[in-house]
């Protein structure tokens, strides 16, 4: 019995009778004895350890020991959407929190499992995202779990202890010359403490450091009041859309969901009456917004200024020299357009172009009468300070006369992205205390005094703005995997206050101006939505001085060469995430690679040449050199681009530290082939450093460089070998008028065979015997729901977000450079890229693209040849694959005309590092080698939604059941739903006259079908492609 | 079996005026004797390729298919490659020992044993090569019907299993056919044996065949039977194998020609097998009275006969293509004749369809060494007909985006190498152990097996 105080000292009433057992007992003589059983001591050992004691202390010690593994915030965070009284196991919980990315905030919901982010969606009642996410977002939970992030504090790559930096933060005084370089946030929390940091170290200089460079818009967009105006872009009402080298429907775009899910709006056809707009796009590279263009003309992005003026001085706005040169019938017609459109026409400007273009743009917005209509300008709160690169430029002066005392970097990296001419590492070396916050030990971190380790964002509390302002808290997810790691917030409130204050008091600090009233109710409430209300940027108009402004355009035999954000790995801080390092670029389908991509002509004009060799392109090296310094980079010859003109990325050629060993294997093992982290950082070794070619001014474009082949050659692989159509009728597309004329020109692209019944009438084979008749299928409960799927070719841009969730969702493993060449990538969802051009203009082709996940044939031949039913259908009409009956025939991949199975030619996930394990959805099977896989529609969704439905006695509602890749598109390009249901959104999509479904003439009757695209060419010129 | 012909007008099919016992000693030494030093050298290297076999399978198994060169599209690679051509290979022995017996071809006489072995080693490498191509190869069982608690059964639509069926029952068939076959000849040796053990163990195997009326008796109708069930096993094995192929609906598969295109393939590459390697056992052996030119030339002129035949299916092919007027199908062929394995095609070509055609001529198909030179190209080239319908079929079908391209490693290659290690090891053995000539079907069509022979002989 346990003797408890609190038993012994309650008062029991006195009983009207007693018990008793002797008289001594009667007398109360034997004390306390009575109350036990056994005498005192008559069940301990004699030598003092008794069993309970034994018990207890082994006790307490498994529960600390299982404590010590418990990692839960000890800060409160709320679930979304469904908050049960405590933690399901295998029920995963929501959460709202928010993506810092280019200096805004994507405000997202995150999928927890039992304490561990699985899955990134987009917030669905959030007006910047609508559910939707770009590729980023989806691969960021991958860098959460990197392998190679730093784990503890250094200082001088020795291990050393947070509180060491501590005391040093205590000891400075207020005479110290401090600097900060941050990257571009939207953070409250942090430009509060920026301001306290200036008001203890009245020498503080902060510089924001996008190693993109200087933001055009910014400079060139100012309020009355001298605040920064940023255009928000409504291309849901334009007739006519101009961008001007923008790719503002590229993946890298800061405001891509908005513009995207705007634009699609414009492009959505249920019926040849609807008019869509037309878009021209002006441009240097080959972008996805390019292959949307309806009309796109290439032009190097040194001589789009100019014909900007050429269009700004048609339109009438003001006298501009320089644009003659670029008048010709094309930009004579797009006027006509401009001007009919008037307020309904949109002119944008992208970051390759000068401030200058980015003023003429919104004077011909302005003069246009589209402000308001297609465009409108919010007031960004923000005072606009001196522009970036004057900023940094100042600094590095300070910093090489030695007058920084301390240099602090919060999760930026200018050793790897500043200009050499900067000299940074050595301008690091006179400044007396440099210290680095980064996710991994980067070339900034190996060259600083100090580096700590950062918080990922999903490990930390934060906060920012989406693109048009309206604020979100920025709530962890998980408490930081590396104990070390410090956020942003809580290193600079280390310095501002000399105290270690969490990150969750200084934003609920900062936070506590913008909830009135009940603060603890709104700040949950803040934390549940994942966003505050009506607290968007109030809409401006910007004061616009388009004085004249001379632009040089670069010579005819000047070749420029112009650097961009990466499509995949941005700028080198998604490097290290094989996601995205295997993602293939969305125009050229390479993979783990940079290129210089250069024009057909170039490249003949060189004598470059790519040959297909084995599987793989070997293309030749070129040297670029701009003002004496040369990077050296396989060339690949990209048609659609003007000449001289050169295009990189940014983000390759990284130099990342690492404490991970590297595996070794035994000769006979392919373990160390097989595991992509074998060898320390992915990033590491693949492509070059481009940044080394840049002017101290930061320019992306960069004129009078000097191109060369060297001799060499490089390999590289591609997921896509083969880029044009062949004549097939696999992407469908026609202009306006010929869609009015003949509606359904898509489905009539295949007639039937003279005297032959229609496609979808053809008898199959088995067809008596057909599963889907058979009773084990009609009697089945999950018969009722009939899955499909339509993929709307009108809006769809390729820009590779499906392609990230789906990996995301359902555990899909990366293979490596190496195999990817091989044909062995395991992508369930593909996005075809075709070039689609006329005999005469090879070089100049339209672009397509075309998502192709499983059909789902319902007379598939994937099913009919497996001799062990390992793949089937099932009463719901997808076709399943069943890993652990697959004995890896490869047969059904071999009859799938689509080629969309994926076969794991090696043990992918045996040699998976722990962190990455930890990504995996619990959900979906991971696959073992020796199988075979494919798009399965996100079964587990589907069977989750309907055990909800079930358990809550309803029936499934359209729109339930979201597949990743249809959760994921910023263009609400994928329909999915039941086709049992007369009024689901698939069923509406599937009765659009563009249906079609691809190959529907071998009879395989697939569920997934598309939506062929209509263009709406300008009648005066001539249609591309 | 009567024999009506009059041998003064017809060439005797063995030559050498040989009497029965000279017969016996001439085949049955070579299964008694210390074989020579030549057979050493010679299965010394086999062992050694058997072995390089087996490290391969190993190393595939530990490590995934991905040892191979196979990917997506091309999920079929060397393995089936492999597979088609010792299917094919091992088509001869069955069709000169059972359809020629039933077509009274009595020069058969003199190669089916042989040719009959060679078609069992070469199953058993054909067997080998599905088997070990799968993903996951310990739950390969579950293609076979075995009741279990799943209640579940391989998938009777899939051609994959009709193979499984096809091969296995040829390869049981053939070995029947083959064991009784030897049963008169077991009994030969055993009567000949000298040491106990041998006596003993040829005894058991010989099944106490005494030679009795009764035995003969039997033993000609088992031999009957089962040539009449070897028969039709003969067409449908490759029938079979064609379907894995012409079922699917790839572009360059899926053609109903498959079938008779691939059992006339089988033939010619089966009998190119045996031309090779009876022309170096019947000079290794001394045995060229058995197996006499006339054999040879017999051989040739089917070689002849069923390689057009296949080129024939070959131009076929491209007509049909052209006369469906699909595109997909015109593009197959167009690529596999100008697409970048064209070599590949135009080796198939000219190895398959062209070299055969100078057995037009008499005088060529007499000559030794052209008709050795001969079956090597046409080994060759029946090789890379299957290479040409399975990798190149499949590295571009239907979408343009997934093209791709096949190259194989040298696990691909190690392994086929190693094949050829399996098949030399078994057939050196047999020719080391068992009678390679039916000696008692041989001593039947000598002209001394006339019951007028000696009269002839004494007139």
């Amino acid at each position: 019995m346990i003797d408890l105080p609190v038993l012994r000292d309650v008062e029991t009433p006195a009983p009207r009778e007693r018990f008793w057992r002797s008289p001594a007992d009667l007398e109360g003589g034997l004390g306390d004895l009575h109350n036990g059983e056994f005498m005192p001591g008559a069940s301990d050992r004699p030598d003092g350890a008794s069993r309970r004691d034994f018990l207890r202390i082994m006790g307490a010690s498994m529960a600390m020991a299982g404590l010590s593994a418990c990692r839960r915030p000890v800060e409160q965070v709320l679930p979304y959407t469904r908050q049960p009284e405590e933690i399901v196991p295998g029920e995963p919980l929501h959460y709202a929190t928010g993506m810092p990315y280019r200096g805004v905030l994507r405000p997202i919901l995150v999928k927890s499992h039992e304490g561990r982010p699985t899955k990134i969606e987009g917030n669905p009642e959030h007006p910047m995202s609508r559910g939707a996410t770009g590729a980023f977002e989806q691969a960021s939970i991958l860098n959460m779990y990197d392998p190679d992030r730093s784990q503890r504090v250094l200082r001088q790559g020795v291990g050393a202890e947070w509180r060491e930096f501590v005391r040093l933060a205590q000891e400075l005084d207020g005479a110290t010359r401090i600097a900060v370089v941050s990257p571009p946030t939207s953070s409250p929390t942090i430009r509060s403490l920026r301001g306290r940091l200036a008001e203890r170290f009245p020498g503080m200089q902060w510089i924001t450091y996008a190693p993109e460079g200087n933001d055009p818009s910014r400079t060139a967009l100012r309020t009355a009041e001298g605040r920064t105006a940023r255009p928000l872009y409504r291309f849901s009402d334009a007739e006519v859309i101009v961008s001007l080298d923008s790719d503002f429907l590229g993946p890298t775009e800061i405001n891509l969901l908005s513009n995207t899910a705007e634009y699609a709006q414009n492009r959505r056809m249920a019926s040849p009456e609807d008019t869509p707009g037309r878009l021209y796009v002006i441009e240097s590279s080959y972008s996805l917004t390019g292959g949307m263009a309806d009309h796109r003309k290439r032009l190097r992005s040194g001589e789009i200024p100019a014909f900007a003026q050429a269009l700004a001085s048609q339109l009438g706005i003001g006298e501009l020299p320089g644009g003659g040169a670029m008048e010709d019938a094309f930009l004579r017609a797009m006027v006509r357009d401009v001007q009919a459109a008037g307020p309904r026409a949109v002119v944008v400007a992208g970051d390759t172009q000068p401030p200058e273009v980015h003023a003429l743009a919104a004077a011909i917005n302005q003069a246009l009468g589209a402000v308001g209509s297609t465009v409108s300008y919010l007031d960004v709160d923000e005072e606009t300070e001196s522009s970036q690169i004057e900023r940094f430029t100042a600094l590095v002066t300070d910093m090489h006369a030695g007058e920084i005392d301390l240099l602090l970097m919060l999760g930026v990296n200018p050793v790897y992205s500043a200009p050499p001419e900067f000299d940074f590492v050595n301008g690091m070396g006179r400044v007396a205390r440099t210290v680095h916050l980064g996710l991994h030990l980067d070339e900034t971190g190996q060259a600083a005094e100090w580096h700590i380790p950062q918080t990922h964002y999903l490990e930390a509390w934060g906060d920012g703005r989406a693109y048009d302002g309206t604020l979100s808290v920025v709530q962890p997810l998980i408490a930081p995997l590396y104990e070390a790691a410090k956020s942003e917030a809580e290193v600079l409130g280390l310095l501002v206050t000399g105290m270690d204050t969490p990150g969750y008091d200084l934003v609920r600090e900062q936070w506590s101006a913008y909830l009135p009233g009940d603060a603890e109710q709104a700040w949950r409430k803040a934390l549940h939505d994942g966003f505050l209300q009506d607290s968007s940027y109030p809409e401006t108009t910007p004061v616009l001085e388009v004085s004249s402004f001379s632009v040089s355009p670069p010579g005819e035999e000047e070749t420029e060469v112009v650097i961009r954000l990466d499509p995949t790995v941005l700028d080198g801080s998604y490097a290290n995430n094989a996601w995205m390092m295997e993602l293939p670029d969305p125009t050229t389908k390479i993979v783990w690679d940079n290129v210089a991509l250069i024009a057909p002509a170039m490249a003949e004009r060189l004598g470059v040449s790519a040959k297909y060799d084995k599987g793989q392109y070997v293309v030749d090296v070129l040297e670029i050199t701009v003002d004496g310094r040369s990077v050296r980079l396989p060339a690949w010859i990209q048609p659609g681009l003007p000449d001289r003109s050169v295009h990189l990325t940014m983000g390759y050629g990284r130099n990342i530290s690492t404490t991970r060993p590297p595996r070794k294997a035994r000769f006979f093992d392919l373990d160390h082939y097989t595991d992509i982290y074998a060898d320390g950082p992915l990033a590491n070794g693949v492509g070059e450093n481009v940044s080394v070619l840049r002017r101290a001014d930061m320019r992306r474009v960069l004129s009078g460089a000097e191109v060369k082949t060297t001799g060499d050659t490089w390999t590289i692989s591609t997921t896509q070998e083969h880029g044009y159509m062949e004549g097939r009728p696999l992407f469908r597309k026609a202009t306006l008028s010929e869609f009015r004329e003949q509606p359904t020109f898509a489905p009539d692209a295949v007639p039937p065979l003279h005297g032959q019944e229609e496609w979808e009438d053809y008898p199959a084979l088995w067809q008596k015997q057909h599963p889907s008749e058979q009773p084990a299928t009609t009697e089945n409960l999950y018969y009722e729901n009939q899955w499909g799927m339509v993929i709307d070719l009108n809006t769809c841009t390729g820009c590779n977000a499906c392609v990230v969730a789906c990996n995301s969702e359902n555990n899909v493993q990366m293979v490596g450079k190496e195999e990817v060449g091989r044909g062995r990538e395991m992508h369930w969802l593909r996005i075809d890229r075709y070039f689609v051009s006329g005999e005469e203009d090879t070089d100049n082709p339209a672009m397509v693209v075309q998502p192709v996940p499983c059909m789902h044939c319902e007379n598939a031949p994937c099913e009919a040849v497996c001799p062990v039913a390992a793949t089937v259908h099932s009463p719901d009409g997808t076709n399943q694959m069943i890993y652990n009956r697959c004995i890896g025939t490869r047969y059904c991949s071999n009859n799938c005309p689509y080629k969309v199975r994926r076969f794991s030619f090696f043990n992918w996930t045996k040699t998976l590092p722990e962190t990455v394990q930890m990504a995996q959805n619990p959900n979906v099977t991971v696959r073992f080698r020796g199988v075979m896989e494919k798009c399965s529609y996100c079964i587990q969704r589907i069977r989750g939604a309907q055990q909800t439905a079930r358990l809550a006695e309803r029936a499934l509602q359209d729109g339930e059941i979201k597949t990743a890749c249809q959760q994921a598109c910023p263009m609400q390009s994928i329909t999915f739903g039941d086709l049992n249901n007369p009024n689901s959104a698939v069923v509406q999509a599937r009765k659009n006259p563009r249906r079609y479904e691809m190959l529907a003439e071998l009879s395989v009757k697939p569920r997934t079908s598309y939506l062929a695209r209509v263009t709406n060419p300008n009648p005066e010129l001539e249609p591309q492609g | 079996m009567g024999h009506s012909t009059s041998h003064s007008t017809e060439t005797p099919l063995v030559t050498g005026n040989l009497s029965f016992h000279e017969l016996t000693e001439l085949v049955a030494r070579h299964a008694e004797k210390k074989p020579p030093m030549g057979w050493y050298v010679a299965i010394g290297i086999s062992s050694l390729l058997l072995l390089n076999l087996l490290v391969m399978i190993a190393y595939q198994v530990w490590n995934g298919v991905g040892v191979w060169g196979n990917n997506v599209p091309v999920g079929w690679g060397w393995p089936i490659v492999d597979f088609v051509f010792w299917v094919g290979i091992g088509h001869a022995g069955t069709l000169i020992s059972a359809i020629l017996f039933l077509f009274r071809q009595r020069w058969r006489t003199s190669i089916n044993r042989a040719a009959e072995a060679m078609t069992i080693f070469a199953v058993i490498c054909a067997l080998l090569f599905p088997t070990i191509h799968v993903g996951r190869i310990w739950v390969i069982y579950w293609t076979l019907p075995i009741p279990n608690q799943m209640d579940m059964w391989p998938q009777f639509k899939s051609p994959l299993l009709w193979d499984v069926f096809a091969v296995s029952s040829y390869f049981i068939v053939s070995l029947l056919f083959w064991y009784v076959g030897l049963i008169p000849d077991l009994a030969t040796l055993r009567d000949r044996a000298r040491s106990f053990i041998r006596q003993r163990v040829l005894g058991i195997f010989s099944m106490g065949w005494t030679g009795s009326n009764r035995h003969w008796r039997n033993y000609e109708k088992a031999y009957l039977l089962l040539a009449g069930l070897a028969t039709p096993l003969v067409l449908s094995v490759h029938s079979v194998v064609s379907f894995d192929f012409a079922v699917s609906i790839v572009p360059g598969w899926h053609t109903t020609i498959f079938p008779p295109y691939f059992v006339a393939g089988a033939i010619f590459s089966g009998f190119a097998m045996v031309v090779t390697l009876m022309v170096i056992a019947r000079k290794v052996y001394g045995i060229e009275d058995l197996i006499t030119l006339n054999h040879l030339e017999k051989m040739n002129i089917i070689i002849l006969l069923t390689g057009s035949m296949v080129g024939f299916a070959y131009i076929t092919e491209f007509f049909i293509a052209w006369y469906s007027q699909v595109g997909y199908e015109q593009y197959a062929f167009i690529n596999r004749a100008t697409g970048p394995y064209a070599w590949a095609y135009w080796i198939m070509m000219s190895c398959n369809l062209i070299a055969p055609q100078v057995f037009w001529f008499k005088r060529l198909r007499r000559n030794v060494p052209l008709m050795f030179a001969i079956s090597i190209l046409v080994n060759i080239g029946m090789w890379f007909e299957r290479f040409v319908i399975t990798v190149i079929s499949l590295h571009r079908d239907y979408l343009p985006s997934s093209w791709g391209y096949f190259t194989p490693t040298w696990v691909d290659v190690m392994t086929f190498a190693g094949s050829f290690g399996l098949f030399l090891t078994l057939f050196l053995l047999f020719l080391r152990f068992a009678p390679m000539v039916a000696l008692s079907e041989v001593k039947g069509v000598v002209p001394q097996a006339d019951p007028h022979f000696y009269d002839q002989e004494s007139s």
